[in-house]
């Protein structure tokens, strides 16, 4: 390895040093405070340094990796969701019975994992993410260890996410059996059949970990108990970096092996996002519990990314890229939101925790609105491009079927985050005010975030254009 | 050979059939380690010698062997260890045995029998693992390294006990 390989990997070894610095922290005995601090500077370096390093890429890693500008899109992105998600960690673990300390090492090293699953061109460096990203997941969803509910989501995805990863490895090793190699770019090169029977069985197989982690249909079963059991902060956690990071290795695989040139992966493809937006959507229109419905809404959104992937032009990659920008800000605010109106004994799920909050507290229920908004996809916020984006990279391709399927479960889409919106209307409900024990300076920060992401939501859906250029100019480095 | 590898895939496939449906965790660890044996034989016979030399160190050498011991740990008291000796009954043993035994005659046969066919198969030696492993693919193993302090601050969060000091006034309150 020479100085420009390891220069390329040093947002990378950052992130691996910050868990470290973190335990030594935790060794000398500092508060919750000083360890927040440092975490946030930590991942602030980390972003430094991925800016530092950008006029080096590309630069490949043989065997295991390739720092390009897509992989360092996605990392930023990750890394942008940690800053977020580390901010919202302080308020919430304060009033709670654990001990939050250790929390940060395993957050920063489920971070360390989703980023490497973004620059792996193997299935070794694949496999390794993804079990950093899922064994920190397994202690993060069970992290408040006497609630019933925490430990319910933990034990299940343990089972289901260690069951995915046999299917991943025998996925692997059926591709592996045809090819001869686990380079994502030697296996492209070796298959020279046009229906590798193989190669598709393989693939298939590895779908079900990829879909599991995305929360396919039918992989989703998970979501909804997991996204209700874990602490708000790890729902949003999961939400994001872990589906970032597992969508970037699988645009990545599908570049490199081209596959939109096999019609039966494409018809999987299209059949699961299908199905994803169609099961999402209708199992989001009765729900009462907010989280669970934000669940639902995910395996929607999902379904929603699998259009601009399939195409696997630029301008489905950049649409798909600039998607999961607009909806992981959206993702945070309103898990932002959860978290602030959460209280020691509880998460604030039930619907009617929320009826007249934008009488009592005006700022956290316009944030709230901004974001369903942007996930309805109404015109003005990200989601409404982003959604657009997609459209038209689908467009391109004339792949109408899901296109029409888009169209119509959007609409239906529109009625259950209506419903929340017009719930946040109502004549209030007269309820105790909670009483605040924490340092002002992290409710100021908590809102100040908020309000930017807010502001950036907006900014998205009206002046899209430095953003899509920025993306543009960060996927020509490869 | 392709009739010891398919002797020894039913004996992984029975084996850990057995592992998952036993009650007792000791008597799931006995057919575990045959299951792992059985494995290695596997390789053994696909002519591997070195990775199946590897299983055997590595799971049914140290992995077992810390099963064992917190196990062990668990049971201290007078009783449990009378119920132990109740559980040890021969039909608890006698399983693991003849499917060992069943692999030990596979691995004689393997050993005595002088090589009939050429096999197409290339020897890889454990210098060529250590090299590539520290090598080009060293940043996966440092990243294995973190996989590991992973499940265990993991683990150690989970499994903590919490000691509770309060005085006796005031532990009515929780």
């Amino acid at each position: 390895m020479n100085e420009l390989q390891l220069l390329a990997l040093l947002p990378f070894i950052v992130l691996a040093t910050a868990s470290i610095v973190v335990i030594l922290l935790i060794a000398f005995r500092q508060s919750h405070t000083v360890i927040q601090v440092v975490g946030f500077l930590m991942m602030c370096m980390v972003v430094f340094a991925t800016w530092y390093v950008k006029d080096t890429l590309p630069q490949a890693i043989p065997p295991l990796f390739v720092v390009d500008g897509q992989g360092a899109l996605f990392t930023g992105m990750i890394i942008f969701s940690v800053l977020a998600i580390g901010l919202f960690s302080y308020i919430y673990f304060e009033d709670r019975e654990e001990n939050p300390k250790e929390y940060y090492i395993l957050l920063f090293l489920g971070t360390l994992g989703a980023a490497i699953l973004t620059i792996s061109q193997h299935f070794i460096s694949l496999f390794i993410g993804l079990e950093l990203l899922s064994v920190s997941l397994y202690a993060l969803i069970a992290y408040l260890r006497n609630r019933n509910n925490a430990v319910e989501a933990g034990m299940k995805y343990l089972v289901l996410a260690a069951l995915t990863s046999a299917f991943l490895l025998f996925g692997m090793a059926l591709i592996y059996m045809e090819t001869g190699n686990m380079e994502f770019a030697v296996i492209a090169k070796k298959i020279t059949t046009t229906s590798p029977t193989l190669f598709i069985m393989g693939l298939g197989i590895m779908l079900v970990a990829i879909g599991f982690k995305l929360a396919l249909v039918p992989f989703h079963l998970w979501a909804a108990d997991v996204y209700q059991g874990a602490p708000s902060p790890v729902t949003a956690f999961i939400g994001t970096v872990s589906k970032i990071g597992v969508f970037a290795v699988l645009l990545r695989f599908a570049q490199t092996i081209q596959l939109q040139h096999y019609p039966l992966a494409i018809s999987i493809f299209s059949a699961i996002a299908i199905a994803s937006m169609i099961t999402g959507n209708v199992l989001a229109l009765r729900q009462q519990k907010l989280k669970r419905l934000l669940a639902y809404s995910s395996i929607a959104h999902f379904g929603y990314l699998l259009v601009a992937f399939m195409p696997g032009n630029s301008a489905g990659t950049e649409a798909a890229i600039f998607y999961l920008l607009a909806y992981s800000i959206t993702l945070l605010s309103a898990f932002g939101v959860i978290i602030l109106l959460s209280t020691g004994q509880g998460d604030a799920e039930d619907l009617s925790l929320y009826q007249g909050l934008i009488w009592k507290r005006p700022v956290v229920a316009t944030v709230l609105s901004v974001a369903l908004f942007s996930l309805a996809g109404i015109p003005l916020t990200a989601g409404f491009l982003a959604k657009f984006f997609v459209l038209a990279a689908g467009v391109q391709q004339h792949m109408w079927l899901p296109l029409i399927v888009l169209v119509v479960t959007s609409v239906i889409g529109l009625y259950y985050y209506l419903r929340i919106i017009s719930t946040m209307f109502a004549a209030p409900l007269p309820t105790l005010a909670s009483p605040k024990t924490l340092h002002p300076f992290f409710y100021i920060s908590t809102y100040a975030a908020l309000i930017i992401m807010t502001g950036l939501l907006t900014w998205l859906g009206v002046f899209p254009g430095i953003i899509l250029q920025g993306i543009k100019t960060f996927l020509l480095l490869h | 050979m392709s009739l010891l590898f398919y002797i020894s895939s039913i004996v992984a496939i029975l084996a850990t059939i057995m592992v998952i449906t036993r009650h007792q965790p000791i008597h799931a660890l006995l057919y575990l380690v045959v299951s792992f044996m059985a494995i290695s034989m596997i390789f053994l016979s696909l002519g591997a010698p070195f990775s199946a030399v590897l299983e055997v160190i590595v799971y049914a050498g140290a992995i077992i062997v810390l099963f064992i011991f917190v196990v062990m740990m668990l049971n201290l008291d007078k009783e449990t260890a009378l119920q132990e000796k109740k559980w040890l009954q021969p039909k608890v043993w006698i399983g693991p045995s003849i499917l060992a035994l069943v692999l030990l005659i596979e691995m004689i046969l393997l050993l005595l029998e002088p090589p009939s066919e050429k096999m197409l198969v290339t020897v890889v030696t454990p210098r060529q693992v250590a090299l590539s492993l520290y090598g080009e693919y060293i940043i996966a193993v440092e990243l294995g390294g973190f996989l590991l302090m992973t499940g265990i601050v993991g683990a150690a969060h989970i499994g903590k006990h919490t000691k509770r000091n309060l005085h006796r006034f005031l532990q009515n309150n929780h």
